[in-house]
């Protein structure tokens, strides 16, 4: 019987330790929305410029895939046009965290737009997800790694169904 | 002085039909209050296309592919949500106008093959007003300042 306890204990901790639980969520909420306000004026553009610099710092061969974007040109318009569109996509995804069933529907979406690009690959996102986490500690006040990583994946997951590894 | 506050009724009126840098900074404080976070932004979403779709019924047709007949779908949910997330990019970029007439064009671009004319937007327009309105209430709605940065952002997705 005990050992029975320990089993399901054991099961229980590693469930915690990989899921985006409703704790991590609201956690993950508050500290988004108190930097990605529409009402902050400019904070948008730097946080979004922020990943993208950081990610084509770590991984130089993404550039290429934002050519239709002029990724080669970080300061051009249509690129932090670009920035802007793909951080809101997050922040839609954030508040849908709440409502998983709608949130199923708007990944399997976004894995769509992905998959229509050659180059986008799951090794890709893993790799912004580092950017995320090197940037939002430097803006957000109180930043939880742990709950945001563990959210921030459950929303990539749904995001690379179907993508190269 | 009768002449000079007829002048300046008649400025008061050339303002308030204006999306000038005020009225932008206004609807930024107002849409973020309306938007929120987490639910809040569902039932906006929800209060926009059911207004849309009492006043337009026909415009249902042109959502068929993400169950515009239900709107109480996760596929007509997540589509909501991603017109108001389209929205809420808009008005977070009014205070940036290079970056904002990027973000047209590729609305622009979304929207070209699918048909919407200019009345179907002026819905649109009419049906986040009423659903901002409805969230942070009556008193405080700047309409003045609402319609003509809402027109700046659909004149700008019409092209």
């Amino acid at each position: 019987m005990l050992a029975l306890f320990v089993v399901l204990g054991l099961v229980a901790g590693g469930l915690a330790s990989n899921s985006c639980t409703t704790e991590d969520r609201r956690e993950m909420q508050l500290m988004w929305g108190k930097v990605w306000s529409a009402q902050f004026t400019g904070r948008r553009v730097s946080i979004a410029q922020a990943v993208f610099k950081d990610l084509f710092h770590n991984v130089p061969a993404a550039v290429g895939l934002f050519d239709r974007v002029d990724g080669s040109d970080v300061n051009s318009n249509k690129f932090k046009a670009h920035c802007i569109r793909v951080v809101n996509g997050l922040d839609s995804a954030i508040g849908l965290l709440s409502d998983p069933s709608t949130l199923n529907e708007q990944l399997a979406h976004l894995a769509t737009q992905h998959k229509e690009r050659t180059g986008v690959t799951k090794s890709g996102f893993a790799a912004i997800a580092q950017s995320f986490l090197r940037v939002m500690p430097q803006v957000a006040s109180c930043f939880n790694p742990d709950a945001w990583s563990r959210c921030f994946n459950r929303i990539t997951d749904g995001m690379t169904e179907g993508l190269p590894a | 002085m009768k002449s000079l506050i007829a002048f300046m009724c008649l400025l008061a009126v050339a303002f308030a039909s204006e999306c000038g840098p005020l009225q932008r900074l206004k609807v930024k404080r107002q849409w973020a209050e309306a938007y929120g976070a987490d639910y809040s932004r569902e039932k906006l979403g929800h209060a926009i296309w059911s207004h849309v779709f009492q006043h337009a019924p026909a415009a249902r047709d042109m959502f068929a592919r993400v169950r515009g007949d239900n709107i109480h779908t996760p596929e007509f949910r997540a589509h909501a949500m991603r017109v108001i997330g389209g929205v809420d990019m808009c008005i977070a970029l009014l205070d940036d106008e290079d970056i904002l007439n990027s973000q047209l064009g590729h609305l622009a671009e979304q929207h070209s093959s699918r048909g919407v004319d200019a009345a179907s937007y002026d819905t649109l327009e009419h049906a986040i007003m009423m659903a901002v309105e409805e969230v942070i209430g009556s008193q405080v709605f700047d309409e003045d300042a609402w319609e003509p940065c809402l027109d700046v952002i659909t004149a700008g997705i019409q092209g």
